[in-house]
């Protein structure tokens, strides 16, 4: 997984052993400090509800500084969603770095059609961030793209400008 | 400018999806849905796909499995790849609208309703039928 975003780019791998919880590695680096940050990530399931037209997971996830554990996030995010709309948010704790970044975020998607497997499916989303250090919200549109194991995700605002998230499910 | 054209560029792209979909979307629904029964329960597949499937392997078990969660390509890719790792599987279908999972197995497989059911919860989905088709 890759993400390039205002405040951070970065690239992570992560293993999932079983449903749930996965293991990860990540090589961030911080634009506003200038500095590296790699860490060991934890996600964990805390909860999930299937039903035969939605999914809903609640996740707790962590990290922490490979070369300095000073550094280190936790988050608390979630989502819902059917084959046609997605809702998600996301709060999320960083220390070490030279700073503290509290960040919340909230993300709604429609689906415009219902691709079949292996088809390209589309998603047009909005997301609305806020966080401690610039305290204005900011709110952009994102436009999902996924087939198969691969996925894009594009935002862009005139402040913070592009926001390109890519993953590869292997 | 250019990020006007680049927006134009990807609602296009979007807009010519939607059409392509809606059309098939159309076509799969001419097909009438299976009611038979299995197991005491109706099948409730979408019979175009369903004949398709059963054709690609003459002679094999048909296994039907009914799944929660399965709202989107990625939760559904991790079901091909366990059940692409058993080589008593012969063929895989994954339907999103229905909810179902087709498996075919070889003729002297035995079906182990408890394994498959393992391998779906394993995927971060649930089973809520597995149904073997008589040919």
């Amino acid at each position: 997984m890759a993400n390039s975003g205002a405040q951070t780019d970065n690239i992570y791998w992560h293993y999932t052993p079983n449903i749930n919880y996965s293991l990860g590695l990540d090589y961030q680096r911080d634009k506003i400090s200038g500095e590296a940050f790699p860490s060991a990530r934890l996600t964990y399931l805390i909860n999930r509800k299937n039903t035969a037209t939605s999914q809903r997971n609640l996740y707790l996830k962590t990290g922490i500084g490979l070369d300095n554990s000073t550094n280190h996030f936790y988050a608390l995010a979630g989502d819902w969603e059917t084959r046609r709309l997605f809702a998600g948010f996301s709060a999320k704790q960083v220390s070490g770095m030279g700073y503290e970044l509290f960040e919340q975020s909230v993300k709604l998607g429609i689906a415009p059609y219902l691709g079949a497997y292996g088809d390209l499916h589309t998603w047009l989303m909005i997301e609305s961030k806020k966080d401690n250090l610039d305290d204005r919200r900011i709110t952009y549109p994102v436009l999902r793209f996924f087939k198969g194991g691969a996925l894009i995700e594009v935002g862009y605002h005139k402040k913070t400008d592009w926001d390109v998230h890519l993953m590869y499910r292997f | 400018m250019k990020k006007f054209l680049l927006a134009a560029l990807l609602l296009a792209a979007t807009a010519s999806q939607a059409a392509h979909h809606e059309m098939g979307h159309m076509h799969s629904h001419e097909g009438h849905v299976h009611d038979t029964m299995v197991d005491g329960r109706k099948l409730s597949v979408d019979a175009e796909r369903f004949d398709n499937f059963v054709s690609a392997v003459p002679g094999d078990q048909i296994v039907v499995i009914s799944v929660q969660g399965m709202v989107c390509d990625f939760c559904a890719r991790g079901i091909e790849k366990t059940f692409g790792k058993d080589s008593s599987v012969t063929k895989i279908d994954v339907d999103l609208a229905s909810g179902k999972v087709l498996l075919s197995y070889s003729p002297d497989t035995e079906i182990d309703r408890a394994s498959i059911d393992k391998n779906i919860l394993n995927n971060g989905l649930n089973t809520t039928a597995i149904q073997v088709v008589e040919k």
